[in-house]
């Protein structure tokens, strides 16, 4: 005792520490702050971050039992509460969909709340109240298994940075509107959507993330796009709509994009990209640094273009991945265009910074064979090249290997690393 | 930072040490580079040229005695090498938080002194993991706080409390207020509305002039009774004092209601906060005028079942509680501004 801050030395704190304090803590123990002393007693109310996860009421068995007291919970929280409200975020699976919400909701949104996350796990979809437009200070949003309806005089969300809508029941315009008109996105996320037609304008976009099943996506307006992830699923009607599409996907995808560094593709987002000639036009990704693909088929010539065309766009390449997803090759290997890679390979390409390779799911077709033969001879920087085969089968992964020793290699420091699993 | 900002200085700062001055008034020489590495040294050297000699040694804040001083210079020693991994800063970090905890909030107040945001971050959270999961009693110990709280320590604001019957008489006499703000508001908006719709203010200032010529917005012997009972406070301390303290006993209960009273206090009281927490701009008591003009039958009634309230209240706590509201006396005016609410609230 008898320190610089006297016998007692926490309560004396500035303001700003105890609330960095008290927001660590899970908000029940920050709530429980109340009792400790007269000081204390309205010091959580003040607490700008407010965040609900799995812990923050004790459970039971009763399933409904722990829904309405968390309801009371939050509730009673939000009443004592006082001052501004930056963050807000429930994240609890026991939480359903109830009105109360709804004036949770209207509260936040006449304290400045500035991030919001709602993550409502079970039963019927929540439909969000218009008063949440009305939040003009929101910079991330987040939202899961909700219905979103943005009223006709909704103008956008000036300060929103970012958003990430999932599972959220939107008409393909409203969410079009809402992506147009917020002129700071930055961040844009958006799965498990149905059937989605999309054209995203995002002057100031970096980072988009896109999962479910889109019939149609343009990238009309995103420049400063750096990071890019899309996973895209596929229906009968999508496959069928791909066919009759005359579009140059692999363009209006990837044709305003020059600052990208980062792409990654899941399932069918080859495929999606090799429908539609994308002409002559050359366009190069000085910054694309890290390219993942997953499920390409290889014995698809047309994605096979689409790989060589991103690899030889991107001189600065430094990492490659790719995970081969076709379902059956044994069907594929009628007549194999063998010099496919050395025809369509423009014969002086290099690509000059290319380290590391990760090969997945490798079944040692002729195709696959001469995608590792093209990579080997034109890396002269090559590190690492690491292949996995996908299915155990000693004779191929022999033939594989035997096959491979054979490669020329540009790069004296290859490593070739053949995984077993 | 430090590399950047060393570049504008004019030559004859590059001196490889600069001179702090503790809380105790002990100057000392450390390394600019480390130093540096905290925000208002930085600032009061570029800013002020501060610290090349003795005698312009930088006076750092009060919190920042001898030992903070060298315990945060470790950490910046540490973290302002650039080469280190993050597992190596990470385990430095938790070695370094290993003290006492009354330390620790000398350190985190020191650190919070010179804007050194990732010590601050660091050393909150190692106090958080201090207090989770602790009880009250056990948090008391470590941080020598003081149990201060007997009476309203039982109103844990979580719990489900037996039915007060003062604290309901309290929430319908709050109800009835916030129903006569309510009244004043959707009056001074029609009010704004002059020009768009005159007929409806006239028909409404014919029927106050009919009831009472003198009072400006309101318009029933409800807002006189408000008005009333504020003119009485002033009066009566000890029943403002008692109603400023139900007012966080309230605070502490309300959540107990589910009845849909409970539930539009829960509506109404948030909506009409303000945004900076002030209520400037609902104080309409003009006292002055009103108090002629009351019945004085309807006076009196107000009056006696405002004593009669306080009285019940008062008689209930102990005398301790007693002098912590008369200590509340000298603040009267700032006190108690009601808000839109009609909640009494403390300007804090």
């Amino acid at each position: 005792m008898g320190d610089v801050l006297g016998p007692d030395f926490i309560s004396d704190l500035p303001q700003s520490i105890i609330e960095s304090i008290l927001t660590q803590l899970p908000i029940r123990d920050a709530v429980r702050t109340s009792i400790l002393s007269s000081k204390w007693r309205y010091k959580w109310a003040s607490m700008t971050h407010l965040v609900f996860d799995e812990k923050c009421v004790p459970l039971c068995n009763d399933r409904d039992g722990v829904d309405k007291s968390i309801v009371k919970f939050i509730t009673s929280v939000l009443f004592l509460h006082q001052g501004p409200i930056h963050k807000f975020r429930i994240t609890n699976s026991y939480l359903q969909s109830c009105p109360e919400i709804d004036q949770w909701i209207l509260f936040l949104s006449r304290n400045d709340i500035k991030e919001l996350v709602l993550e409502l796990e079970e039963g019927e979809f929540f439909r969000i109240p218009s008063c949440l437009f009305n939040c003009k200070k929101l910079t991330r949003l987040e939202l899961f298994r909700c219905e979103l309806e943005p009223p006709l005089t909704f103008k956008g969300f000036m300060c929103l940075k970012s958003l990430n809508l999932h599972q959220v029941l939107i008409s393909p315009d409203a969410i079009d509107s809402i992506i147009s008109s917020c002129p700071l996105l930055e961040s844009l996320s958006l799965s498990y959507f149905d059937s989605l037609a999309l054209t995203i304008r995002a002057p100031n976009l970096k980072y988009l993330n896109l999962e479910g099943e889109f019939k149609d996506i343009c990238l009309e307006d995103t420049p400063l796009l750096v990071e890019l992830s899309v996973a895209m699923y596929m229906t009968d009607d999508i496959a069928e709509h791909f066919e009759q599409s005359s579009n140059c996907n692999f363009f209006k995808f990837l044709g305003g994009v020059p600052n990208l560094e980062k792409l990654v593709g899941h399932i069918y987002f080859t495929k999606y990209l090799s429908i539609g000639n994308p002409g002559n036009l050359p366009i190069i990704y000085n910054n694309l640094e890290s390219i993942e693909l997953y499920q390409v088929g290889f014995e698809d010539m047309n994605e096979m273009l689409v790989v060589l065309r991103l690899i030889t766009s991107s001189p600065n390449l430094k990492e490659l991945q790719i995970s081969q997803g076709s379902s059956n090759m044994s069907s594929a290997t009628d007549a194999p265009n063998m010099d496919f890679w050395a025809k369509k390979c423009p014969s002086d390409s290099t690509l000059g910074h290319l380290k590391v390779v990760k090969l997945t799911d490798m079944c040692g077709v002729p195709q696959e064979m001469e995608f590792i033969k093209f990579l080997l001879g034109c890396s002269p920087v090559l590190e690492i090249m690491s292949i996995a085969p996908c299915v155990h089968d000693m004779e191929n992964e022999m033939r594989m290997l035997i096959e491979l020793v054979k490669f020329r290699r540009a790069s004296t420091k290859a490593e070739i690393v053949f995984t077993r699993e | 930072m430090s590399e950047i900002d060393t570049a504008v200085i004019k030559p004859e700062m590059m001196k490889p040490y600069i001179w702090l001055q503790t809380s105790d008034g002990s100057i000392q020489q450390v390394e600019q580079e480390i130093a540096m590495f905290c925000p208002l040294i930085c600032q009061e050297v570029i800013q002020k040229n501060m610290g090349s000699s003795k005698n312009c040694a930088i006076c750092l804040p009060q919190q920042v005695n001898p030992a903070m001083l060298s315990l945060v210079l470790d950490y910046c020693r540490f973290h302002q090498v650039p080469g280190r991994s993050n597992k190596e800063r990470k385990s430095y970090d938790e070695k370094f938080v290993r003290m006492d905890t009354n330390k620790l909030c000398e350190v985190t107040s020191a650190a919070d002194s010179l804007k050194l945001k990732p010590l601050v971050d660091l050393t909150s959270r190692a106090l958080a993991r201090i207090i989770e999961g602790k009880s009250p009693e056990e948090i008391r110990d470590i941080f020598h706080i003081p149990d201060d709280l007997t009476e309203e320590e039982k109103l844990e604001p979580l719990k489900n409390i037996t039915d007060d019957p003062r604290i309901r008489l309290l929430n319908r006499l709050y109800a009835k207020k916030r129903k006569e703000l309510k009244e004043r508001e959707k009056l001074k908006n029609v009010e704004a509305e002059e020009r768009v719709d005159e007929r409806s203010v006239d028909d409404l200032l014919s029927f106050i002039n009919g009831k009472d010529s003198d009072q400006k917005g309101s318009k029933t012997s409800k807002n006189k009774k408000k008005n009333r009972r504020k003119k009485e406070q002033q009066k009566n301390s000890s029943l403002k004092e008692a109603s400023e303290l139900n007012k966080e006993e309230v605070n502490g209960n309300n959540v107990r209601h589910q009845s849909s009273e409970a539930i539009r206090v829960g509506e109404t009281s948030n909506l009409d906060y303000t945004e900076d927490g002030t209520f400037n701009d609902i104080v309409d008591f003009d006292d002055g005028d009103i108090d002629d003009e009351i019945d004085p039958a309807l006076k009196e009634k107000i009056d006696r079942e405002v004593e009669d309230f306080a009285r019940r209240l008062n008689s209930n706590w102990p005398e301790r509680m007693q002098d912590f509201l008369s200590s509340g006396r000298e603040r009267n005016t700032t006190l108690f501004t009601t808000d839109r609410t009609g909640f009494l609230s403390r300007h804090a």
